[in-house]
């Protein structure tokens, strides 16, 4: 039989929400007997989705929910990430060169690829007015 | 996230301790244009203490680096850990910066 644990975060759209989220999500590594390296992964995928979600998804000043699911079944971590933002869809962004010199190496754009490179899957869906980003690795 | 400054010879140590996130990196930031504005173009970060970094503190580093090459500088990283040495292999950034095991390896480099 399988072993899964769930763990939901809800944070407005506030820039300074981050730091508690992310000693939230360093006290449930702990919990989870995942390693620092791990949760120190986890936290950084999350800190670029939702800070890209941030800044670019919504174009009022109103309040926004950001939900975010952290499910542990087995050796696979599933990271869920809900916003009621505009339409991004995150895989279709550019990806950088990486292999250029400082001079020549552009500011920027590397949070999306950070998170593909990091994850072994990820995926995007539009449901009603909603993002939502999926992202799996298997931690075995 | 803080950081210790201190003088060794051509360069000027930057001691970062804690977390290069999407709230702090501006600090650093701050703390780099200041050291470049007052004249340094020699630097190395000491990364022992950094235990996290995010695309906004990449990117604070890749500023750095361009300004000291602009201006002919040494911009030097040593003694990360192999969590912040994972995340810039796979961005890239191994290949932009010299990365030094110690502290003492990137000084022999006056």
């Amino acid at each position: 039989m399988g072993n899964s644990k769930n763990k939901h975060f809800v944070i407005d759209n506030r820039i300074e929400e981050l730091s508690a989220l992310a000693e939230k999500i360093d006290d449930l590594a702990k919990k989870w007997e995942l390693s620092q390296a791990l949760a120190m992964n986890i936290n950084l995928v999350i800190e670029e989705a939702v800070s890209n979600i941030i800044f670019y998804a919504f174009a009022d000043t109103d309040k926004h929910e950001i939900r975010i699911l952290i499910s542990l079944e087995n050796s696979s971590l599933t990271i869920k990430i809900t916003d009621d933002g505009i339409l991004f869809n995150p895989l279709e962004q550019k990806q950088p060169e990486i292999n250029l010199p400082a001079e020549e190496r552009p500011v920027g754009g590397l949070g999306i690829f950070l998170i593909s490179q990091i994850m072994d899957k990820m995926h995007y869906s539009r449901q009603k007015n909603q993002n939502i980003l999926t992202l799996n690795k298997s931690i075995s | 996230m803080n950081i210790k400054k201190e003088k060794i010879g051509n360069f000027t140590v930057l001691k970062i301790k804690g977390r290069i996130d999407t709230i702090h990196s501006s600090a650093l930031e701050l703390e780099v244009n200041q050291q470049f504005d007052s004249g340094e173009k020699n630097l190395i970060f000491n990364c022992s203490g950094m235990d996290y970094i995010s695309s906004s503190g990449l990117r604070i580093f890749l500023v750095a680096q361009k300004k000291a090459k602009a201006i002919n500088g040494k911009l030097f990283l040593c003694d990360m850990q192999p969590a912040i040495q994972e995340i810039f292999r796979i961005s890239g950034f191994s290949n932009l910066f010299r990365i030094f095991d110690t502290q003492e390896e990137a000084l022999e480099n006056q």
